[in-house]
């Protein structure tokens, strides 16, 4: 596109349309944002060759060779650990502000941490779990985040906790172990998150990748403190779900595009996932039978905390905005928390309430993107709708001549809103 | 702020350089005046990720008999002793810490006749990556020998151990391998 421009420029100028100042600024602006992506370019390239580089080391050292002593694997093993060092010191000392640089030197050393700890577990052949490993290896590393500024080393921090979470509760052999530090990291990493993006307003790519594995790290991770109380920590993953919405509203999150606000994405799609798993009367029959003492408490003090955050977010935000600005996928806590009680005592009223509110959202999500004239709001409230069918599908007490005719007058809706939709914009243009 | 920055960047260079330094103090120690004690095992062929292959002993000495009040999960020190035989076994169980060489390690479970299990924190042998899984099938043709017998030899220090080398039949399973793999 500014290929075509500038090269119609001088026709422009020749015609009279713009004079020589306005095709020179239109020039210049082309050049500084060509200047801008191929720096974007050599950031990328700069973490993708710092990291292939650093995994390479690890899976050369994790040959163990045989013919090298114990004292040259180790030797070897920290070499690239202090070649980081000191290129981080050299950033920092000189001072170098290139954020290639800083990113590629960051992802070398959180892979030549990785590198030291393996090989000293190789030479003396070192039990301990692949938690332990993960946990040291990120401990070591976070610091990297604030002497450097590197965003790829936030994320790398976040995966890196978030395995280290997933091996301790979920993966190992009895699979009932919570994982402390993985909260004690995550607190470790908001503040770079909040002081380098949020307090800044610096949406740009880091932010949003970073945010995404924020968001989903969450999602991961809040069951592992959840052992024991069963069904009701539903409660605690709707208030989380409720609490992103609210985020994803909110000023200090907001971006621009949809797909960037994973926030408001990854609690949306939560929030309707969680009620469509509890639209069937089934979720509502099993028997959840928490058992435990102490741990249960975790638990418990857990989904009360998320619930009372959701409640005090939602509320200032309710103060600020009113009931026009708010999003309604933001109370659905309130509702579940609500329409629980009623549930375990009538599964069946309680199944029949939760679609109610699927289908309330559904509609609502419809509204709202005709309003904004957003054909991808819109098509997602068809879409939670066709969900809603489907999983009704599965319940035989329904006909199939009325499930049948649902799927028609949903698809006619598709249809039809999309048609309507196009032609509105068409007339307007 | 910069300084900080430098200040922050000093501490966690020698942190990133200490973690890896003690384990290697620690061990390198042991290896050199821990008491040596065999243990027998069977040897199984994993992997890991970072640390690439290994063999994973299931050591018959991970428990001992006790009828004091143990808990799953429970820190306790292991003192060992040498059977007639020449391998290790359990003397005693102790919270306390006690004169002379000594494991520090947790409960695992304990049974019913007061036969206490312990996780063994030396149970990977790492091997070069071509070598794990012919050490394993070579420890499975040995055993057909009623008579072969397969144990580690580690270094017990105050608390912490290392294994330095797993041995079939009196001789060195990496020794084995790689004659193994000489004669093909």
């Amino acid at each position: 596109m500014s290929k075509h421009l500038l090269r119609a420029l001088p026709e422009l100028v020749a015609a009279g349309i713009i004079d020589n100042e306005t095709a020179e600024r239109i020039r210049l602006h082309y050049e500084q944002k060509d200047g801008a992506s191929s720096n974007r370019l050599f950031i990328v390239f700069g973490i993708l060759g710092a990291l292939l580089v650093g995994l390479g080391i690890v899976l050369i050292l994790a040959h163990n060779w045989d013919d090298l002593s114990r004292i040259t694997k180790v030797v070897i093993g920290l070499i690239p650990l202090l070649v980081g060092q000191v290129l981080t010191g050299w950033l920092i000392l000189k001072p170098i502000e290139d954020r290639a640089w800083r990113e590629g030197v960051g992802a070398f050393l959180f892979c030549a941490i990785g590198v030291s700890i393996a090989i000293v577990s190789q030479a003396y052949n070192m039990g301990g779990s692949l938690a332990d490993f993960l946990l040291t290896w990120t401990v070591l590393s976070v610091p990297i985040i604030y002497v450097l500024g590197s965003g790829i080393v936030v994320m790398l921090c976040l995966g890196g906790a978030t395995w280290y979470a997933c091996e301790l509760s979920y993966f190992s052999y009895l699979g009932t172990d919570a994982a402390p530090m993985y909260w004690v990291l995550l607190a470790t990493i908001v503040p770079y998150y909040y002081r380098a993006f949020l307090l800044p307003q610096r949406k740009n790519n880091f932010y949003v990748l970073i945010s995404w594995m924020f968001v989903i790290s969450l999602s991961i991770c809040l069951a592992t403190v959840a052992e024991n109380t069963g069904r009701l920590f539903m409660i605690a993953y709707m208030s989380m779900y409720s609490l992103f919405v609210m985020a994803g509203e909110s000023d200090m999150f907001k971006t621009g595009r949809v797909l960037s606000n994973s926030f408001l994405v990854v609690g949306s799609l939560g929030v309707i996932s969680i009620l469509l798993i509890a639209s069937f009367t089934d979720f509502w029959e099993w028997e959840s039978t928490p058992d435990g003492t102490a741990y249960k408490l975790i638990g418990m003090a857990v989904i009360a905390g998320v619930a009372l955050l959701a409640v005090v977010v939602l509320f200032r935000q309710f103060q600020s905005k009113g009931w026009g600005g708010m999003n309604t996928k933001a109370f659905s806590f309130l509702f579940f928390i609500a329409i629980y009680f009623i549930a375990v005592q009538t599964p069946l009223a309680g199944a029949w309430l939760i679609n109610f509110c699927v289908l309330a959202l559904a509609i609502y999500t419809i509204r709202s993107g005709a309003r904004q004239n957003h054909l991808g709001i819109l098509n997602y409230g068809l879409l939670i709708i066709t969900a809603l069918i489907v999983c009704r599908f599965f319940d035989t007490d329904l006909s199939f001549v009325l499930r049948g005719l649902l799927f028609i007058v949903v698809g006619i809706g598709f249809f039809a809103a999309n048609y309507y939709m196009i032609k509105q914009r068409r007339a307007r243009s | 702020m910069r300084g900080l920055i430098v200040g922050l960047f000093i501490v966690m260079c020698i942190a990133q350089l200490a973690v890896p330094g003690k384990m290697i103090w620690d061990r390198e120690n042991i290896v050199s005046s821990g008491t040596p004690y065999k243990f027998r095992t069977q040897p199984i062929d994993p992997s890991d990720p970072f640390r690439g292959k290994y063999i994973t002993l299931n050591f018959l000495a991970d428990y001992g008999y006790d009828t004091g009040e143990w808990s799953s999960g429970e820190s306790v020190n292991v003192v060992f002793e040498t059977d007639s035989a020449g391998y290790a076994k359990v003397n005693r169980l102790t919270r306390d810490e006690p004169d002379g060489p000594y494991l520090r390690t947790t409960i695992y479970y304990i049974d019913s006749d007061s036969i206490v299990h312990f996780t063994i924190p030396f149970d990977r042998f790492y091997m070069e990556e071509s070598k794990a899984l012919p050490a394993e099938q070579y420890y499975n043709q040995s055993t057909r020998d009623s008579a072969s017998v397969c144990y580690g030899l580690v270094r017990i220090g105050r608390g912490q151990a290392v294994i330095t080398d797993v041995f079939i039949n009196e001789r060195s399973i990496v020794d084995l391998v790689r004659g193994a793999n000489d004669g093909n």
